[in-house]
């Protein structure tokens, strides 16, 4: 068990700055997840943190001591690769105490943290086979129980589940998450999809372009995203945004027909007043077609569709189409109000992005 | 990958590694140095003691070899340059056609199991096990009774059958070492298998091609015990030309070095060539299926 | 690394489904192609070895000579006993065998090792390996010649060296022994680049997530060369110790230029024996009867290693 701390951390290839001035502390037993699009750098901290790549500039602490110098072997960590990293040719036991039997660990303690493992992880009759013979999902498994048998003081895994069926992927995460819990170890992981780090994490780390945009736990991500981007990236689907101007009486959805105004839409005050031009970003649960008709304007509605249970409806602004939820009792036509939930009202400045409210506003 | 800190036993070790490499160097370079000095001497500078480093050039080694100059050849009908001509055409037809046969067959055995494969693995194998020396007497004779004495397709049929059990060994090892589902979503996808080796597989395995190649090459170039036997005017290769202008007055060392070199140059052209595949394209079939 | 597409968990179902279905109608084009494949190997090497293994092992059983055909009677196993029972040729055998490990062992051990050194990226590679690999590229003769001169007693260069650093000349050629380890330093010299260059391409071969896994898991740099660099080559290595097995025991050429097979007969190996007794004796028969002893030895190593290698390739 140990606490991470990342001060000024920056990682650079070249030219090419991979992690740009980064600061971070992951919590003893916390589970934490670094969140991101493609290239933004998550991974690259990790192997850092994990001492595969050297840090550039900046430290990596372990409990406030300074790891920067220690190899892999040396820092007590392990970690699960993206694309399947156990040992072809030894069969699944010898590769669950491999990392034991490469630390001279006795023979006895060998056997008995094996019985542990096979326990928790269901293993019994996979021992003996080869991980040529087993599908993704298990490997994943077998990776994992070879990683905790060391009892590291940290887990690191870089998207461990993306080359794995859907299917098992849901029946993993929630065996992760309840192991993790179980273990108390601290925990980084690292991955692109949201709903993953929604459902993993204790606090998620939301990096985009080497550098961190926000870290909260998932609840604020969701209800209280920093800038658009981490309001678009978290969400399926994700964040409208749409432009606002400001007309008498209120604040007008871009070309549509639809104002907002402080009496029946709650607009806050600082919104109508703020100089600045701005952005009303909220997420489709939040935005209602209704048939009341104190509800709202009306809204030419695109079209109606259903994910699950759930019915949604799109609607266009000028060229650009938004999503929201189809609450009418009668699953009639095209015609309905829209609501526009004033708790889900998010405004974002229109120029830097950035997330505008009360203090904020000038 | 980087590592961090490198203790005194690492930093001791890195330094023997680095004699060790040395010292292997220059066990491999000093000799090819030194025949390359020793191939501009003359007779007597090749044997003075201690040995000279420094000397004024001399080229009768390679007179003798080309038949010019001091040295003219009489004893043969054929030119230097109609040997090299035959050379290259025996060697670039045997090893294409060597390693294309072996390709094939190897690909066949590394993604199929048939009946007897084993058993034709191993023949394979074994064609390589016949000493040249105890069944040269039994091809001269064959040859002659078929009419292919003294031609260059009995040479290149030679060259094949010398080269293609090493070229089929070494081409299974390298397609093995891709994984079967590169045709298999191939053929998912309603491609036919001819269409999956060729435009998927193949390109995959070019840096085994190339050091097949350049292996068949070597052993095609340098075949000596064959190519003496069965050839006498006509067909000779470079090897058994430049030997031939010798042996009556004893050895004729600054002939041999100086054929040591002429003989190596294509040789090293054809390496220079296939240089980037050599290295780049080679992960050998360590994982077998994954 | 390669472009292999890694197949997704769906894709690997799809596939698990139409291969079950596709299984019949692909079997008719999987068999054309293997027999279209294997037929021009085939018939080739069917063709080349079929007549002179056949009269090989018939002459071995007659006293022919290839000057005098017409005065050939069969002597069933008459040349077989009487080389079996020649106490010279035991040791040629026996020499033939020192000769064999020898090289094969360093060549190995060398090979494994420059071969490791080589996976790392590091400048002018490209021409370093080509350089590395010109003994190969020299004809066996020129190889032969060029280390008897190398090696002369009086005026070789290496016994200059030798001298200039205090150690006394020593005589290589001219005794046995010295001879043997002089033969196999020229065969080691022309031979390693072969195990360098699959080593090379074994080593090249294994991810470098795997090597990255093993790091992470606590193994030493030594602990990860033996219980993983080694094992995952271990069959390329494999089918390069066969290879360079075969091809010592077949050495012919190397000793004619270096040695000439003495000092006396002594560093004659049994090819050469087999070489000497056909073409200065004239003795066809029995040459041929030695030349299937050989044989014999060969192909039954080559089945131990080969079902070896076979057994090890089941594990994947």
């Amino acid at each position: 068990m140990a606490e991470i701390t990342l001060k000024n951390l920056s990682i650079e290839f070249g030219d090419f700055k991979a992690v740009d001035d980064v600061n971070l502390t992951v919590k003893d037993g916390e589970f934490v997840v670094y969140l991101g699009p493609s290239g933004c750098g998550k991974t690259t901290t990790l192997r850092c943190i994990a001492g595969l790549v050297k840090a550039t500039r900046g430290d990596v602490l372990f409990d406030g001591q300074r790891v920067n110098d220690l190899t892999a072997s040396e820092r007590n960590i392990a970690m699960v690769f993206q694309f399947v990293s156990l040992y072809p040719h030894l069969s699944i036991k010898e590769n669950i105490v491999f990392p034991l039997k490469a630390r001279g660990i006795a023979k006895a303690e060998i056997a008995r943290k094996l019985d542990w493992v096979t326990d928790v992880f269901k293993l019994g009759d996979e021992l003996r086979r080869y991980p040529g013979a087993l599908p993704p999902g298990a490997r994943q498994k077998v990776a994992l129980a070879r990683a905790v048998i060391r009892d590291p003081a940290v887990l690191l895994l870089d998207e461990p589940l993306s080359a794995i069926d859907e299917q098992f992927r849901e029946e993993m995460r929630w065996e992760l998450g309840h192991l993790q819990r179980q273990l108390g170890v601290t925990t980084i992981y690292v991955t692109h999809d949201q709903r993953e780090a929604m459902s993993l994490a204790d606090r998620i780390v939301l990096m985009n372009d080497s550098r961190i945009v926000q870290v909260s736990e998932p609840d604020r991500m969701f209800f209280d995203p920093i800038n658009v981007f981490a309001g678009q990236f978290i969400g399926s689907p994700s964040m409208n945004l749409i432009d606002l101007v400001p007309v008498s009486g209120g604040l007008r959805l871009g070309d549509s027909e639809v104002t907002l105004t402080e009496k029946r839409d709650r607009l806050p005050q600082w919104a109508l007043a703020s100089k600045r031009p701005l952005k009303l970003g909220v997420r489709p649960l939040n935005v209602h077609l209704t048939d009341e008709k104190s509800a709202g304007d009306a809204l030419p509605v695109d079209d109606i569709f259903s994910v699950g249970r759930e019915r949604f409806f799109s609607f266009r602004i000028g060229d650009n189409i938004y999503q929201g939820v189809d609450k009418r009792l009668s699953t009639g036509g095209t015609e309905g109000r829209v609501h526009f939930e004033p708790e889900g009202l998010l405004f974002f400045d229109a120029d830097t992005g950035r997330r505008v409210d009360a203090e904020a506003a000038a | 990958m980087t590592h961090a800190k490198t203790s005194t036993m690492d930093l001791a070790a890195r330094w023997l590694v680095l004699g060790l490499l040395v010292v292997y160097t220059l066990y491999n370079v000093g000799p090819i140095f030194w025949l390359l000095l020793s191939s501009f001497k003359s007779r007597m500078d090749l044997f003075t003691m201690p040995p000279k480093l420094f000397f004024t050039p001399d080229l009768s080694g390679y007179q003798s070899v080309f038949g010019v100059g001091a040295a003219k050849d009489s004893a043969s009908a054929i030119g230097v340059f109609d040997s090299l001509v035959n050379s290259i055409i025996v060697s670039v037809a045997g090893t294409s056609l060597a390693v294309f046969f072996g390709t094939l067959a190897g690909y066949v055995c590394s993604r199929f199991n048939f009946m007897g494969k084993g058993d034709f693995m191993f023949f394979v194998l074994s064609t390589r096990m016949l000493p040249p020396v105890a069944v040269l007497v039994f091809y001269h004779l064959m040859f002659a009774r078929l009419g292919l004495a003294d031609t260059r397709f009995g040479l290149i049929l030679v060259s094949i059958f010398a080269n293609v059990g090493l070229a089929t060994w070494i081409m299974k090892g390298f397609f093995d070492g891709v994984p079967k589902e590169v045709e298999q979503i191939a053929i998912v996808n309603g491609y036919t298998r001819m269409y999956a080796f060729t435009r998927l597989v193949l390109p995959m395995v070019k840096g085994g091609i190339a050091a097949t190649a350049g292996f068949c090459f070597i052993f095609a170039w340098n075949e000596f015990a064959f190519a003496s036997i069965l050839t006498t005017t006509q067909a000779k290769t470079l090897p058994v030309k430049i030997s031939a202008a010798s042996g009556a007055t004893g050895i004729e060392w600054t002939q041999i070095c100086a054929a040591g070199v002429v003989l190596i140059i294509p040789v090293l052209i054809f390496f220079y060539l296939i240089r980037k595949h050599l290295l780049m394209g080679m992960t050998f079939g360590v994982l077998g299926r994954s | 690394m390669s472009d292999t597409k890694i197949p997704s968990g769906s894709d690997t179902q799809a596939i698990a489904h139409a291969t079950r279905q596709n299984v019949l109608r692909k079997r008719s084009s999987g068999r054309l192609m293997i027999f279209g494949f294997l037929s021009p190997t085939l018939a080739i090497l069917l063709f080349m070895v079929a007549y002179p293994i056949f009269s090989l092992i018939y002459y071995s059983f007659y006293n022919f000579s290839a000057l005098r055909q017409s005065t050939m009677k069969p002597v069933g196993l008459g040349n077989y006993a009487y080389l079996l029972s020649d106490p010279e040729l035991w040791e040629r055998f026996i020499f033939t065998g020192k000769f064999v490990f020898i090289c094969v062992t360093l060549q190995m051990l060398i090979g494994i090792f420059v071969g490791y050194q080589m996976q790392k990226n590091f400048r002018g590679r490209d021409v370093i390996f080509t350089i590395l690999m010109m003994p190969m590229m020299l004809s066996p003769v020129v190889v032969g010649f060029l280390w008897r001169y190398m090696l002369n007693s009086e005026w070789g260069i290496i016994n200059f060296l030798l001298s200039s650093v205090g150690i006394a000349k020593i005589d290589w050629l001219g005794q046995t022994n010295a001879a043997l380890w002089a033969a196999a330093a020229a065969d080691t010299w022309m031979w390693t680049p072969f195990i360098v260059l699959l080593a090379t391409a074994a080593f090249r071969g294994i991810p470098e997530t795997i090597y990255e896994a093993a790091e992470v898991d606590g193994a030493s740099p030594a602990y990860r060369f033996f219980r993983i660099t080694l094992p995952m080559s271990a069959p390329v290595l494999f089918i390069a110790l066969i290879l360079r097995l075969i091809d010592s025991f077949k050495q012919y050429d190397l000793f004619v230029a270096l040695t000439g097979g003495g000092p006396g007969s002594s560093t004659e190996t049994v090819s050469f024996s087999v070489a000497k007794t056909a073409f200065s004796y004239f003795y066809t028969g029995e040459a041929s009867a030695l030349a299937v002893i050989l044989l014999v030895i060969i192909i039954g190593l080559s089945m131990i290693l080969v079902r070896h290698l076979t057994k090890m390739g089941e594990k994947y």
